[in-house]
């Protein structure tokens, strides 16, 4: 087993180095640098001489080639140097600690709230499977996950937050929110959250308990199955006990590939909530062609992608016995 | 994905499990596609949602006669044209309109202009570019605009915040989604198949190689490449951007491809067709595809859902073709920009969701009656 796993994290650091040469590659060939961005902003009458023009790309590391900048770059992240911000003048790690919680927020959150229900829920539907309800529910969640998320939270802030005006329409916290009390500022950052956790949860709660009721049909059908009812078990027994037990394996896989996006968030969710997360810190650093934010966010979700499916891999092998992890 | 079972002998016909010895061949069974056609007609679901997208193409492709402001057929000073054909290609128009300084206004001049003549007008009058004026067509009022642009018998689906009509914008729109779904993914297909076919046959290096091309696109998030990729070039049309969704979608293809030729390439089959002496290439794509495409078709389908899920959601963040652009996503983001036009979020928002579920039904029809062990299970 552990020379498995060295030998995939040796696969690993290969795959890390080809993904973020290649957005390197991208992103140092975008129309428009960080400068002309940022010069764009300030008056336009002030136009600045070449000297300095080139005293600032010098600074920011651009006035050489993009593999040669490329090498400066990785060298920085082997000492631990993600760099600093170009538009946000500040060190991209402590960027991305900033933007890490409100994302975690609604991911840590819709994942539990996933867990919670969609576990009932594939195994109410395995227990009334056939049903007029059963089919009805099913299809219902089938329609769920076939709805984008991104039409979702428009019509969700549409009903909710428009027309009813229970909620807010986004944001994080109210404008009044550093005069709330600390049980204040729980709830204001609550109900903001409600629509948003929505959002990142209707999805996956009918993905899962998809994934829960087929594992369970198929597992229902074993000898095993049948035996635990000969001999006279409730059928919750026989369901939670027998049944559900065996299709834990496949949902450990999914685990690990829910990993990175724990942590990435979602572009357009984060962005139509004006939620400060890490999807929108990215959208925003393409359009300020930021690269040391482009470059460790990418870094960071290519990890985070790897080591996911890694320990999907290895989990799989600590659960389920018959897996051995063998080089192919 | 698919069972072991899977065999399959180079004619498309299924034959029993491999070990057992066949006693009887029953003459002449139905072919593979005919019996996985009959079996995805029964699933009721699915096909509501086939029709839904022959629908969806049928609108797509009569968009000009259903909402314009060009006449499909038109009679003029003796002649017959069709300026309707115009909305497919601007260049398409009929010179003699632009001679006789029209300016894409059609009922007022054709009338003052030759008094004989007559036309077959669209079924709404409403132009998916511009708002319409008042007395464009005799006795109609202009567009409304902003708020008052609720949903009318002249605007069925209301109008966006130039008075330009929401209905009209979406016929011509579900071109756009039309497009976007076969031409990326018959990009991503190529590439996916392409790639997954060499991987599988050949295997040993070319297979490593490939193996990690394939992990190095599936690791890059694929907004993100997308988002760094669309970024680069200066001018994006809807082309560019099938060609980048085409070109970023194609992993779970070729894995799957892959997977299919890694297994069939054992079968006695391909042995006895090297053994004749035929080529590796009319081996991957006469005797070993044929038989793997059933399987690759499920991810394909998903992937036409998703091409459109991921062009209308770039649309809709402002990464899309440059207006006047009526993709679906496109008016969403209008609608953003003021929750007042409730029309501008409610239809677009349901045609996308639409569009995606009926890819989705057919994706999952098309499993169900080509995978053999789901098809043992009910057979």
């Amino acid at each position: 087993m552990l020379s498995y796993i060295v030998r995939r994290l040796g696969i690993g650091l290969i795959t890390l180095t080809l993904i973020t040469f290649i957005i390197y590659g991208l992103i140092r060939n975008m129309p428009g640098s960080p400068v002309t961005q940022e010069l764009s902003q300030l008056d336009p009458g002030k136009a600045i001489s070449q000297e300095d023009y080139e005293r600032i790309l010098k600074s920011y590391g651009l006035d050489k080639p993009w593999y040669v900048a490329y090498g400066v770059w990785v060298k920085n992240v082997l000492q631990g140097d993600l760099g600093r911000s170009f538009s946000r003048k500040r060190p991209v790690t402590r960027l991305v600690m900033e933007r890490v919680g409100p994302t975690l927020l609604l991911s840590v959150s819709s994942l539990l709230l996933t867990y919670l229900l969609s576990i009932p829920l594939g195994l109410i539907a395995t227990a009334r499977a056939g049903t007029i309800e059963e089919r009805t529910g099913s299809t219902i969640l089938y329609m769920l996950y076939s709805f984008p998320s991104f039409v979702a939270a428009l019509f969700l802030q549409l009903q909710f937050a428009v027309r009813m005006g229970w909620l807010p329409l986004f944001g994080m916290v109210s404008d009044n929110y550093d005069s709330l009390s600390p049980f204040g500022k729980v709830s204001d950052v609550f109900w903001h959250s409600l629509l948003p956790v929505t959002c990142y949860t209707y999805g996956s709660l009918a993905y899962y308990s998809r994934f829960i009721r087929a594992n369970m049909q198929e597992v229902i059908r074993q000898d095993y199955i049948r035996t635990a009812r000969a001999k006279g078990l409730g059928p919750v027994r026989v369901l939670w006990h027998h049944a559900f037990r065996n299709t834990l394996i496949p949902l450990v896989t999914l685990i690990g590939l829910t990993l990175p996006t724990l942590l990435s968030g979602s572009i357009i969710i984060e962005q139509i909530f004006t939620w400060p997360g890490m999807g929108r810190l990215f959208f925003e650093s393409i359009r300020e062609r930021d690269y040391p934010t482009i470059m460790g966010l990418t870094l960071m979700f290519s990890v985070l992608t790897l080591a996911g499916q890694l320990l999907a891999d290895v989990l799989y092998a600590v659960v389920d016995p018959r897996v051995r992890l063998e080089d192919k | 994905m698919t069972g072991e079972e899977n065999v399959i002998d180079p004619q498309g016909e299924p034959a029993p499990t491999p070990a057992g010895p066949q006693l009887a061949v029953i003459p002449k069974s139905p072919g593979f596609w005919k019996e996985a056609w009959r079996r995805f007609r029964i699933r009721k679901l699915s096909m509501t949602a086939f029709v839904f997208v022959v629908l969806l193409a049928l609108v797509a492709i009569f968009s000009p006669a259903i909402a314009g402001t060009k006449p499909i057929v038109v009679k003029y000073k003796g002649r017959l044209y069709f300026p309707a054909m115009a909305y497919f290609n601007a260049s398409w128009e009929n010179p003699i309109f632009t001679q006789d300084k029209f300016r894409k206004r059609y009922p007022k001049n054709l009338e003052e202009k030759d008094p004989e003549s007559w036309a077959i007008w669209p079924l709404s009058f409403n132009d998916p570019y511009r708002r319409v004026q008042e007395e464009e067509w005799p006795g109609r009022p202009g567009n409304p605009t902003q708020v008052d642009g609720k949903p009318s018998s002249l605007n069925w689906f209301g109008t966006d915040q130039r008075g330009v009509d929401v209905f009209a914008q979406m016929v011509h729109g579900s071109r756009i989604a039309l497009l976007v779904g076969f031409v990326s993914m018959g990009i991503a297909s190529a590439i996916g198949i392409i790639v997954g076919a060499l991987a599988g046959y050949f295997g040993g290096w070319v297979d490593t190689l490939l193996s990690r091309v394939i992990e190095v696109v599936l690791c890059i998030p694929t907004l993100v490449l997308i988002l760094a990729l669309l970024a680069i070039i200066e001018q994006v049309t809807i082309w560019h951007m099938m060609a980048i969704i085409g070109a970023t979608r194609w992993t779970s293809i070729a894995r799957l491809t892959r997977a299919e030729f890694l297994k069939l390439k054992q079968m006695d089959f391909v042995s006895a067709a090297r053994a004749t002496g035929v080529g590796p290439i009319r081996i991957m794509f006469r005797y070993l595809l044929p038989n793997a495409l059933a399987p690759v078709l499920v991810p394909i389908t998903f992937g036409i859902a998703s091409a459109i899920l991921i062009e209308s959601s770039l649309s809709f963040l402002g990464f899309g073709a440059p207006p006047p652009n009526p993709s679906w996503g496109t008016l969403l983001s209008a609608g953003r920009s003021n929750y007042q036009l409730w029309w501008l979020i409610v239809f677009p928002g349901t045609a996308i969701f639409l569009a995606v579920l009926a890819y989705n039904l057919i994706g999952e029809g098309l499993q169900e009656a080509t995978d053999p062990r789901l098809r043992d299970a009910d057979g």
